[in-house]
């Protein structure tokens, strides 16, 4: 009886103690914050942290949206995510002002305005920590130079040769860039245009991959010429691991990028630990070690992947998500473009 | 209470000892067919794994041959050069026929095609599967397929060759019955005369269907488990684990069952393992898994991966039909051992008991119960030893008893005569007394001294006094009867109780008898003696009612009989008894 209450006591004097530091709940994906990183935001601001770790965008939703994003108060998201959450109310804007490491970014990540899914009527969102581009590999026997244009997937020259995956929103927006479109928003108009890009793709391409490792042993196997890189630098490594010459190439109508950012949730209790959190996070210190520790790049340094004049297109969501989909179902089952009409 | 605590000792040390050494035999034989259970389960459950493998794999060889019957009938090539040349309606229509005829034997089948190699994969002949319906798509419906791994893999092979795709959720569109279900395609190319390959011919089979019908003979607790090469579940007894890679999860059956990864990394040919229950929606299972080498033999890596389950709780039966078997025999030989105690702790304190007894018996009255002792064991020996005590004891005690006899003797009696002496005669009066007083009777005490006895002693002798001394003690025991005593009190001063007379007269009587007798000469060793004695009577109760009083007056009337020129006798007189105390 006497021990339940010292126990209750204790547990009290504890809550208490733990609310006289403040806390800060982060929300962030598996490899975005290592401990050491934690242990010294908590030395530097006499804080608490708690990190919620994530593995899909599904997850991240369901927890930042229960309770209005009153459960955490910063979250690190892709822009599509971000702006989805911008749509539902469940971030808040940034006080710029309390962020001074962002004028150390390169230019493209500075300027918030260049990234479509990150502001809204005039205020950010969000502050741009990590991304990968989804470029295309090559094989460099088959290819003298370089792949400059994401054209190349439909040259018959390489029908049979060319990889791609099988996905239907980037499917559209590749099939968009290549007829010298904009890949996220494609006007009714413009789309039976884009579905027979897509079945033209279809009858070029060997097949459409889903898993990297499966991307490899096709490769391997089918000499293949030309792949769609969904999984980026993770998979050109793969490939090279596996011991195949392949090159890795950003065409010049851009390449599919996610950004990863960090935001402040909506219902955030600690805004300003939260601005001083983003700010830690991609101080010179953090983003280069991140770079070093989990090979992502920074928004920093230059990546050694694609140069600083490679258009990058970072993911938006898409005009229609639904719509792609069931097209694309229809393309890959093998419907002819007649059957569209 | 001794005899049955050594027993109960012996007896519970014993059974302790048998209940330890059957618990620990008990206990190994459990462990350890505890542990061929659960083997020869996992052997069964093996053998039926392969079993079935073995039927899986015949039952793609019927699909290949299937197929490669379908690519040799002469309509397929027709068709699929018609498209180029002429009318083909008859050929097409003798295919579907021949599609639907092997269709309506072969209920796994979701759908049978003739694909064209050229034309980006057309299907130039379809037929699906549609509930009870065989249902035959219009060209208009026809798709492009060359994108597809079971188109572009076949039409690499030469005729006679067959290919095996990969097991995925088919996600064409228009497929019927067969759409976003489990389908393995198995094709094989049909060829022109010049051996250029024109089409293939593409049977979907349906994988949950066949394993359906596989599963029929097995147990029906039996679970079935399929993996392809990567470890992804393509079957598995939850729907919802199978075919997670679809779905952008990867669910790897090497997660699950560690001995698994051995088959995927291709360093084993066959599994089994037990899976402990962790919660009670997860009960634990044995497993059993064989890989099992699918497809082309040109494409060695690849191969499913086939496992069965059964849930632990059938062989925790038999293991606790084992352990229950088990108890019982060890409560058999648990009442053994009772018996078998009770039975050696009686043989071993039977003869203590009987030692106990006899020892007892001893001890209450000295009777000597002899041992058997004919034991060559230390019961034996034991058993002289308390003979040879028992012996030692009683003649001790006999030699106790003599003395303690002769010791009495001397305490009582006169040593030269044998006569009582004074306390013994004081005793005896006293009880007289006591008795006289009771019966209303009457006793006679008698002070006899001798005469001249002193001038004997003195001329002939102490040796000649004593013998005299005898002489008169054997004479006043003639005079007297058996009831009556004698006794000696003094140098010659002897006295005589009469318990019982009648009256004074009776006393007055043996008094006479007395002194005449005395008055005989004596003779001893050669010398003639001359002696006398007086004699004093007293009477009970007629001259004094106490012992002294009574004594005194005896005393009273020797000393008058002496006075009087002895060799005679005196009763006392007194007029009235009470008034002389």
């Amino acid at each position: 009886m006497k021990r339940s209450v010292i126990l209750l006591v204790f547990t009290l004097l504890c809550a208490v103690s733990a609310h006289a530091v403040e806390t800060l709940r982060v929300l962030a994906w598996p490899g975005y914050v290592d401990a050491d990183w934690v242990a010294k935001f908590e030395q530097l601001f006499a804080a608490r942290v708690e990190v919620t770790l994530v593995g899909s965008d599904e997850v991240l939703w369901q927890k930042i949206s229960a309770n209005q994003g009153a459960d955490f108060d910063v979250v690190a998201a892709n822009t599509v995510e971000v702006s989805r959450y911008i749509d539902h109310k469940l971030v808040q804007p940034l006080n710029l002002a309390r962020l001074p490491n962002v004028q150390q970014q390169l230019p493209r990540f500075k300027n918030a305005q260049n990234i479509s899914g990150i502001h809204r009527l005039g205020e950010v969102f969000a502050v741009p920590y990590t991304y990968a581009e989804m470029g295309l590999i090559y094989d460099r026997k088959q290819f003298a130079t370089p792949p400059d244009s994401i054209r190349v997937m439909w040259d018959p020259a390489w029908r049979g040769k060319v990889l791609a995956f099988d996905d239907s929103s980037h499917n559209f927006s590749l099939a968009s860039l290549a007829l010298g479109g904009e890949p996220f928003h494609i006007a009714p108009v413009r789309m039976p245009a884009v579905v027979q890009q897509l079945i033209a793709l279809r009858r070029n391409v060997l097949t459409f991959y889903s898993l990297p490792e499966e991307s490899v042993a096709l490769f391997k196997q089918h000499q293949v010429a030309l792949l769609f890189a969904n999984y980026g630098q993770q998979q050109f490594k793969a490939l090279r691991e596996a011991g195949l010459d392949v090159g890795y190439a950003i065409p010049r109508e851009g390449a599919l990028a996610w950004l990863d950012c960090w935001a402040i949730a909506a219902g955030a209790r600690q805004p300003a630990l939260a601005h001083a959190w983003i700010n830690f996070m991609i101080s010179a210190d953090i983003s280069r070690e991140l770079t070093r520790r989990q090979g992502l790049d920074n928004t920093l340094d230059a990546s050694a992947n694609s140069l600083e004049s490679d258009k990058l297109w970072w993911l938006e969501p898409v005009e229609d998500d639904t719509r792609r989909s069931a097209l694309w179902t229809r393309i890959l089952s093998g419907d002819r473009p007649e059957q569209f009409k | 209470m001794m005899r049955f605590g050594i027993a109960a000792k012996l007896a519970l040390l014993l059974l302790g000892f048998g209940f330890l050494s059957m618990g620990l035999v008990g206990t190994v034989a459990y462990t350890n067919s505890r542990t061929t259970v659960l083997e020869s389960a996992q052997r069964e459950l093996l053998t039926a794994t392969q079993v079935l493998g073995r039927q899986f794999q015949t039952n793609m060889e019927i699909v290949s041959s299937d197929a490669l019957m379908l690519s040799r009938l002469p309509s397929a090539p027709r068709v699929a050069q018609a498209r180029l040349t002429q009318d083909h309606s008859a050929d097409e229509a003798a295919l579907v026929a021949a599609f639907e005829a092997l269709m309506v034997v072969r209920p796994a089948y979701f759908q049978v095609r003739l694909i064209s190699a050229a034309q980006h994969g057309l299907e130039l002949v379809r037929v699906d599967r549609d509930g009870a319906n065989l249902i035959t798509v219009a060209a208009a419906d026809m798709q492009e397929k060359s994108h597809n791994a079971y188109v572009f893999n076949t039409l690499a092979l030469g005729a006679g060759q067959v290919y095996l795709s990969d097991i995925s959720l088919n996600h064409e569109q228009g497929a019927h019955d067969g759409l976003d279900k489990p389908t393995l395609r198995v094709a094989t190319p049909v060829t022109a005369a010049d051996g250029s390959v024109l089409a293939l011919v593409v049977i979907n089979l349906d994988l949950n269907g066949l394993f359906e019908r596989l599963k029929a003979d097995l147990p029906n607790a039996y679970q079935v488990y399929l993996s392809n090469h990567w470890g992804d579940y393509l079957i598995h007894p939850n729907p919802a684990e199978a075919f997670g890679f679809d779905a952008g999860r990867r669910i790897f059956i090497q997660d699950a069952f560690k001995p698994v990864a051995d088959l995927i990394k291709g360093t084993g040919g066959s599994a089994v393992t037990s899976v402990p229950p962790i919660t009670q929606r997860s009960p634990g299972l044995v497993a059993a898994f064989v890989r099992l080498p699918y497809g082309a033999q040109r494409d060695e890596q690849r191969f499913v991966v086939l496992g069965l389950s059964q849930p632990m709780a059938q062989v925790v039966k038999q293991i606790e039909h084992l352990g229950w078997r088990t108890l019982q025999v060890m409560l058999a030989g648990g009442v053994g051992a009772l018996l078998l105690a009770v039975l050696l702790a009686r043989l071993v304190t039977q003869p203590l008991k009987r030692m106990t007894e006899a020892m007892q018996g001893f001890a209450e009255d000295q009777t000597v119960s002899l041992l058997n002792d004919n034991r060559q064991d230390e019961i034996g020996v034991l058993a002289a030893s308390l003979n040879a005590m028992q012996n030692t004891l009683v003649s001790n005690l006999q030699e106790l008893n003599a003395s303690r006899d002769a010791i009495e003797q001397l305490a009582q009696h006169d040593p030269l005569t044998g006569l009582p002496n004074r306390a013994l005669f004081q005793d005896r009066l006293v009880q007289a007394m006591t008795q006289a007083e009771r019966d209303h009777g009457a006793l006679a005490l008698m002070f006899v001294d001798l005469d001249g006895f002193k001038p004997v002693n003195d001329l002939y002798g102490h040796q000649v006094g004593d013998e005299l001394l005898n002489v008169v003690a054997q004479r006043l025991q003639d005079c007297v009867r058996r009831m009556d005593t004698v006794g000696r009190i003094g140098g010659d001063e002897f006295v005589v109780l009469l318990p019982l007379v009648s009256s004074v007269n009776d006393a007055v009587v043996v008094a006479e008898k007395i002194c005449q007798s005395l008055h005989e000469a004596v003779n001893i060793e050669g010398h003639h003696v001359m002696i006398s004695a007086s004699v004093g009577v007293a009477l009970y109760p007629d001259h004094a009612h106490d012992m002294k009083t009574l004594i005194h007056f005896a005393d009273t009337a020797m000393y008058l009989a002496k006075k009087a020129g002895g060799s005679q006798m005196k009763v006392a007189v007194v007029a009235n008894p009470d008034r002389a105390v």
